[in-house]
């Protein structure tokens, strides 16, 4: 591959998934400055290591996978050297199981439709499960293309994502006063 | 399937994730279980919030430019060296970013040190593979400017307290020289003032320092790696000029800087 050939696929197959890029990073870093330090590094790592990309042209999915990897890697260095930002990797278990207080389905309903609400929740969940969540429901990632990026078992994903689903519903459902701590009830 | 099965299957279910069996497992509870489809119901409700476009972080117009322009830099950077391919083995996973930095930063020093043997005296060599080495160094991301200004009243009183001289940093702008501001490198044994301009997308860096030597303001050109690199010595300062602009029109940008 010449470098103009390398330029021209990188900007044809990667620069594309910079939404999802730049979406991913927000997510995870929870700040806007840092996401795009997070999404240029990732952009650069992505670039130096685009030969070993193999891009299928029946499978465009793949190329964005591929990124967001290199994407949730990034941004997990970032979270590791930045500890304080990422208060949720401790926590304390304290709830009982979500499914002990079903909540009512059309409080639910009404809930979920508030989209700061729904933002607020989703930020606070713990990053496996808010990662899972959004590559799995904002990206459209499959379980498998989910367990590559994240690096855990097929199983894994599904047990994230049904948690963190669940606390996402429980805290929805619940009224302000009585909502249960960042993440509680995970762990 | 009982609804303990069907609890557990579903969101695999609604995620599309099921064999034929499967799907038809659960279609099958749901139609006959009222709590089941409730339960449903609110996975498809989180859902459908969840995917709201709103709620996605969207980059700005001038993010998407900046990673374009970041991205062909890089691009470039890897046509002049020629290493693109070499670089495979530093995979992401086993290297942390600055580690690959700085190996790349020692590699492109490396190469411009070899290059530079066009140069005369070895003295003005080691300058002039120093000046190089520094401006690649510049264009790594968040290394080209240490106060970012278009303001020659920011950038200048910038450096005092910084070094022991006062670097002219002349306006250039009506001639088409963007002053994009200045840093402090360490070059020839001294601190010396980095002014950095810009026309299009290429950025010029300038090296000046007191000159204690002969004036020689005759521009002596070279060209390493694909940049030009321009020097005189001026009655007061000593300039070193370096962009990947081409020839010509670094000349007329030396020119403009020498004659203010």
């Amino acid at each position: 591959m010449t470098p103009q050939e390398k330029l021209r696929r990188f900007e044809e197959q990667i620069s594309p998934h910079l939404k999802s890029a730049y979406n991913l990073a927000k997510w995870l870093t929870r700040s806007h400055e840092d996401a795009e330090d997070v999404v240029q590094d990732a952009f650069l790592r992505a670039f130096s290591a685009f030969e070993s990309f193999r891009g299928d042209d029946t499978q465009p999915q793949n190329a964005k996978a591929w990124l967001l990897t290199i994407v949730r890697n990034t941004s997990m260095t970032w979270l590791k050297r930045n500890r304080n930002a990422a208060a949720t990797l401790g926590f304390e278990e304290t709830l009982n199981d979500p499914r002990e207080h079903s909540p009512d389905p059309e409080e639910m309903l009404l809930i979920s439709c508030d989209r700061e609400e729904v933002r607020q929740a989703l930020a606070q969940l713990p990053w496996e499960f808010r990662e899972a969540i959004v590559l799995r429901e904002m990206e459209g990632l499959s379980y498998r293309e989910i367990s590559a990026t994240v690096g855990v078992p097929l199983g894994t994903v599904m047990s994230r994502l049904s948690r963190g689903r669940d606390w996402l519903r429980r805290i929805l459902s619940t009224p302000r006063s009585l909502k249960p701590q960042e993440g509680a009830g995970l762990r | 399937m009982n609804c303990d099965d069907s609890r557990t299957y579903l969101p695999a279910y609604l995620d599309d994730e099921l064999d034929v069996a499967e799907s038809l497992g659960v279609q099958k509870h749901l139609a006959g279980c009222q709590d089941c489809r409730q339960t449903e119901e609110q996975q498809l409700a989180l859902s459908s919030a969840l995917r709201d476009p709103d709620l996605r972080a969207h980059p700005s117009a001038d993010f998407a430019e900046r990673i374009e322009v970041v991205v062909r830099q890089a691009a470039k950077q890897e046509a002049r060296s020629g290493r693109s391919s070499r670089f495979e083995f530093l995979r992401f996973e086993s290297f942390g970013w600055l580690p690959a930095v700085a190996v790349l930063l020692v590699v492109t020093t490396i190469g411009a040190l070899f290059v530079m043997n066009s140069f005369r005296s070895s003295h003005q060599q080691l300058i002039a593979s120093a000046v190089l080495a520094g401006h690649i160094r510049s264009l790594q991301p968040n290394h080209l400017i240490d106060v970012p200004s278009s303001d020659r009243h920011t950038v200048k009183p910038w450096f005092q307290g910084r070094l022991d001289f006062s670097p002219p940093v002349p306006d250039l702008s009506e001639l088409g020289w963007t002053l994009v501001g200045g840093r402090l490198d360490y070059l020839d044994g001294r601190p010396v003032a980095v002014i950095v301009y810009q026309r299009r997308m290429h950025n010029i860096n300038v090296f000046l320092w007191p000159n204690h030597g002969s004036t020689d303001d005759a521009i002596r050109q070279e060209e390493a790696q694909g940049y030009q690199i321009l020097h005189w010595d001026g009655a007061e300062m000593t300039y070193w000029v370096v962009s990947d602009l081409n020839k010509a029109e670094l000349l007329e940008f030396a020119r403009a800087l020498r004659g203010h």
